[in-house]
């Protein structure tokens, strides 16, 4: 990473100081700006690179849309007039243009099979998806921190043992498993929770919270004892090796006090690298996790349109989920400099 | 750290510093060797179970039973764990579909590994063009999400096992690649592999008798513990479908068949679950085990 994050010559020479320069042209010139930019532009060919892909998954798959949406029962001449209907009948490459330069215009066309627009479709389901992203990133962080904080305070004792176990028991459980153990204990031998359905944000916060728990619980518990796992272990090493520990433990700070103050605050690197390498797994969690509670998101669209060989809504589905993963680590890259002075400033002999 | 292994002068002088352990603090090496013997053992005698049971002792069909044997609870006659509710063996559909979990999980881990591996080795040892062409289409694979990508392609190819093996093996690669890859970063700077190249070397030879032997156990342990998601894996997609046609035994057909008598009977979703989760722990502990054991990452 620091290979990355190391500024080129030019950015050192970058007089912040200088006068003439003023206050425009070093924001200009600041590493972090040029970093921005230098990874902005390298999304570029990636993300196309998902989107043709991805046409070409779904062209090589058996049967077409036309077929797919009139069922078995059709005839030949009405698949026909379909599939000219839609445009089916042209070359792939021809129907990749058509698309491409469509969303290039900012139009991400029209689902196949019921004519809505893609993005339209998006903004009616693209919330219900982030909300379930984002409440579970937050509930992960306010389970996984203290739990390893605690598990570090006192290693090899009670509390550190018992995260140790649930860590890997939460590491090694599947997503569907636990969906279905969390509807067993809540919705039948309990009865506390609905295992099935949605209410938007805007109708009621309250029944919108309801209907969210087990599958943020889903989602937010196995991700929280992994994250758990991999802090607690940097914690105990930091605890162990760095001088910065030793000047705290030095200054007659507590343990606590040395792992809150210093110890945790270097960890927020890699715990927030770590949520970047997992952004693209969260999202294929969401699928499973939609699926399953019956939520209208994303990810149930995506399983639809698969079925239906429905090429635009999935394409826009997977043109902004990965997007949405470029710019996540993106802006990862950004907040390292704000979480470490050093390489806001620059000076990267981390 | 300081200190490297290679340089026998300091590493005798630093020998004859440390002082002799301490005996009341060293327990017995099978004692220390427990983190891999005990999740070693339990995954042999589960895949012989899978395998070898089936074939010396005769167990029901895990297909095809009768509707008169439904829903028999555990210890019933001839049905060990009871039957689901179409009257088929539990034991038998857990033993089959194991081989199918079992088989899965190999078949990818050695194609995605050695695939992924040579990639990742190759092309960075080799550099320029081919290590950039190779590093931006894995970026392109990375951004997919793993389980669409398999599910997508499994739409296209069709259910069953060895489809499953086929799209799971191409989403491991660009794993193993990217590991294979950091590695062999460092590994390329590294004296024994410079001087090799000095000496005259063909890069070939290099890569097989330096830098392979040297990636090896990080991407042994590394497996294991792919291993484990990629039997998470086949067991989600079987659940909802993708996978295992059903009623084929799988891990995975056998909690979407519970599902619909959750409530009423819910051992037929608790057995199998658990022997998934205790199987994805065993796998995961030995990978653990090894990596501490061998010093990897």
């Amino acid at each position: 990473m620091s290979a990355v994050l190391a500024p080129s010559p030019t950015n050192l020479e970058a007089p912040a100081g200088d006068e003439h320069i003023g206050k425009w042209a070093s924001f200009v010139a600041s590493p972090s700006l040029r970093l921005t930019g230098r990874r902005l532009l390298q999304a570029i060919p990636v993300l196309w690179g998902v989107t043709f892909l991805t046409y070409l998954f779904l062209n090589l798959l058996p049967g077409d849309a036309a077929s797919q949406l009139l069922g078995a029962n059709a005839t030949p001449a009405e698949v026909h007039q379909l599939e000219i209907k839609l445009h089916l009948n042209e070359p792939f490459l021809t129907r990749y243009w058509h698309w491409f330069t469509g969303v290039l215009s900012g139009n991400l066309g029209a689902s196949l099979a019921n004519g809505q627009s893609v993005s339209s479709i998006l903004g009616q389901r693209l919330p219900v998806t982030f909300e379930l992203v984002v409440v579970s990133v937050v509930v992960t962080m306010l389970i996984a921190v203290p739990m390893a904080t605690l598990a570090a305070r006192k290693p090899r004792g009670i509390f550190d043992r018992v995260t140790t176990i649930l860590s890997m028991g939460g590491i090694s459980i599947a997503q569907f498993v636990f969906a279905l153990l969390l509807v067993l204990l809540f919705s039948d031998i309990w009865n506390v929770l609905p295992a099935l359905g949605w209410t938007p944000l805007s109708q009621s916060i309250g029944q919108n919270a309801r209907y969210l728990v087990l599958p943020v619980m889903t989602i937010a518990i196995p991700l929280a004892m992994f994250v758990a796992r991999l802090l607690r272990a940097d914690l105990i090493e930091q605890m162990d090796s760095q001088e910065y520990i030793v000047t705290a433990r030095a200054k007659g700070l507590s343990r606590w006090a040395q792992l809150t103050r210093h110890a945790l605050r270097n960890s927020m690197l890699g715990i927030v690298t770590i949520f970047g390498l997992q952004v693209a797994l969260l999202f294929g969690l969401t699928v499973i996790v939609e699926e399953i509670f019956g939520l209208p998101g994303v990810g149930q669209a995506l399983l639809t349109a698969v079925n239906d060989r429905d090429a635009p809504l999935l394409e826009g589905i997977v043109l902004v989920l990965a997007g949405i993963v470029v710019l996540v680590n993106l802006l990862i890259d950004v907040t390292y400099g704000v979480l470490d002075p050093r390489i806001r400033h620059g000076r990267s002999s981390v | 750290m300081a200190v490297l292994p290679s340089d026998p002068i300091a590493a005798g002088q630093l020998g004859a510093l440390i002082p002799p352990p301490m005996a009341r603090r060293r327990r017995a090496s099978w004692v220390r060797s427990l983190d891999v013997y005990i999740p070693g053992g339990f995954l042999l005698l589960l895949v012989l179970a899978c395998f070898v049971w089936p074939v010396v002792y005769p167990v029901p069909q895990p297909v095809g039973g009768s509707i008169l044997d439904a829903s028999l609870g555990i210890g019933a006659p001839g049905h060990l764990l009871g039957t689901d509710t179409v009257g088929n063996d539990i034991l038998a559909r857990l033993l089959y579909g194991g081989r199918v979990s079992f088989e899965v999980a190999a078949a990818t881990q050695v194609v995605g590994g050695v695939v992924g591996t040579m990639i990742g080795i190759v092309s960075t040892y080799l550099g320029g063009i081919a290590e950039a062409v190779v590093m931006r289409l894995l970026d392109v694979l990375l951004a997919i999400p793993a389980f669409i990508l398999a599910l997508t392609l499994l739409e296209g190819l069709g259910q069953g096992e060895l489809n499953i093996i086929w799209a799971l093996s191409i989403f491991f690669i660009p794993a193993f690649a990217r590991l294979a890859r950091a590695a062999t970063l460092s590994l390329k700077e590294q004296t024994f592999v410079v001087a090799a190249h000095l000496t005259g070397t063909k890069r070939w030879r290099s890569i097989m008798r330096h830098i392979v032997p040297n990636v090896a156990p990080g991407l042994l342990t590394f497996a294991l513990l792919n291993a484990g998601v990629a039997i998470i894996i086949e067991a989600t997609l079987s659940f909802f479908g993708y996978g295992i046609p059903p009623p084929g035994p799988s891990w995975g057909n056998m909690i979407a068949d519970g599902q619909q008598v959750m409530s009423t009977q819910p051992r037929l979703i608790l057995v199998p679950s658990i022997l998934l989760l205790v199987t994805v722990i065993a796998l995961n502990t030995l990978g653990d085990g090894l990596r501490a054991r061998w010093g990897v990452q």
